[in-house]
């Protein structure tokens, strides 16, 4: 660790900005000291040479280095041009008014950083520090957008644009999780997670700069084929009804999932990760639905069986088409409401910031699905056996359903019905950390990016949860629920890397599966610890 | 959003709850004390300081305002003179002091600190170093030459009257009291210019920004201003975009991108 990094040496070049020694990280207590002096690994010499890597130990983007002089002017002119359009109208109308008062108002008092899993996880690394970014930004903006910028940058804080600056920007926008933990602690109100958000979408919408898991595997592939997972319509119904017949050996419940019912009441939309990593997710829900008499349906029309956007992390317009797509199918549908499942950043998509771009007709009302599988818990139409939950369970929080969207207390009624060992993490709530896979990391498996995730974004998350079965034998059995598909495969990927499945016995699962475990009607047990994929 | 079918809920607003946490925040900085408590130390007693220089300003005009009214300003008069008398000298010796301390102290943490320091400007400084200076100007005239507010209150009565002067008062015209008169006023026009406006932007920011969520119910006006939004025509230039100059927001969300066909 370099203590010394200051904002305006992201232009300096040098081999490396940031780097993380043995020990530097955060301890781990007992039985996972043998991690205590673990690094990333060394990022092979050959596989980056041609890609820019300078900014620390891991790579995300890849951007290609300029091959001459003329492609490196023409990038930053791009660069600037597109720092422009963040601060017009025309182009940054949903989030500029916040953006500016980000930019204009911060003390620099640092209490932001404080709060910061990701500075906070990676032994107080300067440039992972919430203000770095924004600071390097901000100091952009005035020195080469705000009108006399070059004149008064001497005294508002100087800092040279050169393809060092851009692209090491570039990388550094994906090592936040856009989780908002800073912006909920800063007294003034500034949202430096906003900050890097908008530069992933000044690389995108101008330069057409981002992670590939995100945009070409991602929105682009979402729109073409219907699924980030690549799946097509027909591929999807065939999971899913093989999904069907699994849920009725795996219960003993005879279970139908209707497709493309015309004016049901209910539109439930998956994260199509579930339906390939977690179909237990996907049958609990329908078992869940079918048994309450829930007028209910899924859609097998391209992008209706998939709720994921992950516009919602780089770029607007991606994020509009996929929400008008799935606005489009729910009219289609006649259905009067859309209910979101497991699924953290759909929520936010979907609900919150398509709020502000679905219109007339195709602004039917949504919903969480958390709000819904509350009502059905509390209301008595299904009878609960708790004592089949007979467990630990914590709960992590997705931040985009309980910071951006202030549903707390609906899953933790359920918890409180169905799972007698319920215990909470510390903090929780609009207070939770980041599993660490937020803003798109989940995904993200390029170079030895999965090794910073769970050193490094996801070890607060990992901290909290040995924390809350701290006083738990460790024989004993213990659940995770994440009700979020990219919070599961965050959390998934930390057991396994810490081994914590074997050493502590710590599974992890959704909130759905719990529920229908508890169900006094089911012939048998939908959790089986030890075996498949929990 | 935690209700069922929360779009056809009455949206619950409480003036009593807003208050309950604007006014810790606001006076007492409820949030760095939670979170920053090191930092606390040092901008409560900035903040809160320059709240009962406000508040002493107001108090100054008030006098002024009675006293051109004919009402005396004094110990010993009126109930209501002696009240404001009394109280301009206690929020205007809070304020100097308190506010003296907090310049100091914060220009002190951010030249010590290094994880401010990096974070720094020379216009931070600058702006600090103004603020210590008004402040220690003005203690230092109401400590020697001005311990009732007396000649600050004939100023703001001179400056209500053009040039006038309260009965029974000969202003003394020091050099300190001069000196504190034209900092201020250059403080004044200055904070507007600079990032510590966020003294009063906080209100706006957390009304406009982190607590507004009206939601766009349709008919409402926020859908008519989304409406409006999307019309524009964005000139975003990566090619998945599609856009040139010419297509809507609408136009770009409803065609789908080159790449994904």
């Amino acid at each position: 660790m370099n203590p010394k990094v200051k904002p305006s040496d992201i232009a300096k070049p040098s081999q490396r900005l940031a780097h993380i020694e043995p020990g530097e990280l955060p301890p781990l207590p007992p039985p996972y000291e043998d991690f205590n002096r673990v690094t990333l690994s060394a990022l092979k010499e050959e596989k980056v040479a041609a890609i820019e890597s300078s900014l620390d130990d891991t790579v995300v983007i890849a951007i290609p280095k300029p091959k001459n002089k003329e492609e490196e002017e023409k990038h930053l002119r791009a660069f600037l041009s597109g720092l422009r359009k963040l601060f017009e109208k025309e182009n940054n109308w949903g989030f500029l008014q916040p953006l500016l008062l980000s930019m204009e108002h911060c003390a620099r008092c640092q209490t932001c950083s404080e709060a910061c899993p990701v500075f906070e996880m990676s032994g107080r690394q300067e440039i992972y520090r919430p203000t770095f970014r924004s600071e390097v930004v901000r100091r952009l903006y005035k020195k080469y957008i705000k009108p006399g910028g070059k004149l008064t940058s001497k005294l508002t804080g100087d800092i040279d644009l050169n393809w060092t600056t851009i692209a090491r920007l570039a990388e550094l926008a994906y090592r936040c999780t856009l989780c908002r933990r800073c912006a909920s602690v800063c007294p003034i109100g500034v949202d430096n997670a906003l900050i890097a958000h908008e530069i992933r979408k000044l690389f995108s919408q101008e330069m057409g700069i981002a992670p590939r898991e995100i945009h070409e595997k991602g929105t682009l592939q979402h729109l073409r084929v219907g699924s980030t997972t690549g799946m097509n319509p027909v591929a999807a119904r065939d999971s899913i009804d093989f999904i069907q017949e699994e849920m009725e050996e795996i219960t003993g419940y005879k279970l139908e999932i209707p497709w493309d019912k015309e004016g049901a009441e209910v539109l439930l939309l998956h994260n199509a990760g579930e339906v390939l990593s977690w179909p237990e997710n996907v049958g609990a829900f329908a078992i869940i639905f079918q048994a309450a008499g829930i007028s209910w349906t899924l859609s097998s029309e391209e992008l209706g069986y998939d709720v994921v956007n992950y516009g919602l992390w780089y770029d607007d317009v991606q994020l509009a088409r996929v929400a008008v797509k799935h606005a489009e199918i729910a009219k289609k549908l006649k259905v009067k409401k859309m209910i979101i499942g497991e699924c953290g950043h759909a929520h936010k998509a979907l609900v919150v910031i398509s709020d502000r771009v679905l219109t007339g007709n195709l602004n039917i009302p949504r919903e969480s699905g958390f709000v819904l599988l509350d009502e059905i818990v509390s209301s008595g139409k299904l009878k609960f056996d708790p004592s089949r939950n007979n467990f630990p369970v914590t709960l992590h929080d997705p931040c985009n359903v309980v910071r951006a969207m202030g549903i707390v207390e609906p899953q933790r009624r359920i918890l409180r019905k169905i799972a007698p060992k319920f215990r909470e993490m510390t903090p929780h709530g609009v207070d939770n950390y980041c599993c660490g896979g937020g803003s798109g990391f989940a995904i993200m498996s390029g170079f030895n990016f999965p090794e910073w995730r769970a050193l490094v974004s996801s070890r607060k998350k990992f901290l909290q949860i040995l924390d809350a079965f701290k006083d738990e034998p460790q024989d004993v059995p213990k659940y995770v629920c994440a009700p979020c598909s990219n919070c599961k495969g965050s959390i998934r990927d930390i057991l396994e890397y810490y081994h914590a499945k074997e050493r502590s016995r710590i599974h992890y699962g959704g909130l759905v599966e719990l529920i229908v475990n508890a169900m006094a009607d089911m012939k048998k047990p939908m959790i089986k610890f030890d075996e498949g994929a929990l | 959003m935690e209700e069922l079918n929360w779009w056809e809920k009455e949206k619950k607003k409480s003036l009593y709850n807003e208050l309950k946490f604007m006014i810790p925040e606001i006076l007492f900085l409820r949030g760095v004390f939670a979170e920053n408590r090191k930092l606390w130390w040092v901008s409560f007693p900035f903040h809160f300081g320059l709240y009962m220089l406000l508040a002493t300003l107001f108090l100054l005009f008030m006098g002024a305002v009675g006293m051109a009214l004919g009402v005396r300003i004094a110990s010993g008069s009126s109930a209501c003179g002696s009240f404001l008398y009394y109280l301009t000298i206690l929020t205007g010796f809070i304020g100097l002091t308190l506010g003296t301390i907090g310049g100091l102290g914060l220009l002190g943490r951010r030249l010590g600190d290094q994880e401010l320091r990096k974070y720094s400007s020379l216009a931070d400084y600058f702006n600090l170093i103004l603020f210590s200076f008004f402040l220690i100007s003005a203690l230092l005239a109401w400590l020697f030459h001005d311990h009732a507010f007396d000649g600050a209150r004939a100023y703001i009565y001179a400056l209500l009257t053009i040039g006038g002067q309260p009965e029974g008062y000969s202003s003394p015209h020091t050099f300190l009291g001069q000196l504190a008169i034209v900092l201020a006023s250059l403080l004044a026009a200055y904070i507007p210019l600079t990032h510590m406006s966020h003294m009063f932007m906080k209100y706006f920011i957390y009304h406009d920004v982190r607590w507004e969520d009206t939601p766009n119910l349709k008919g409402s006006r926020i859908e008519a201003a989304v409406l409006q939004n999307l019309g524009l025509k964005p000139n975003w230039a990566a090619p998945h975009i599609g856009a040139d100059g010419k297509k809507t927001w609408v136009d770009l969300a409803t065609s789908g991108s080159k790449e994904s066909k």
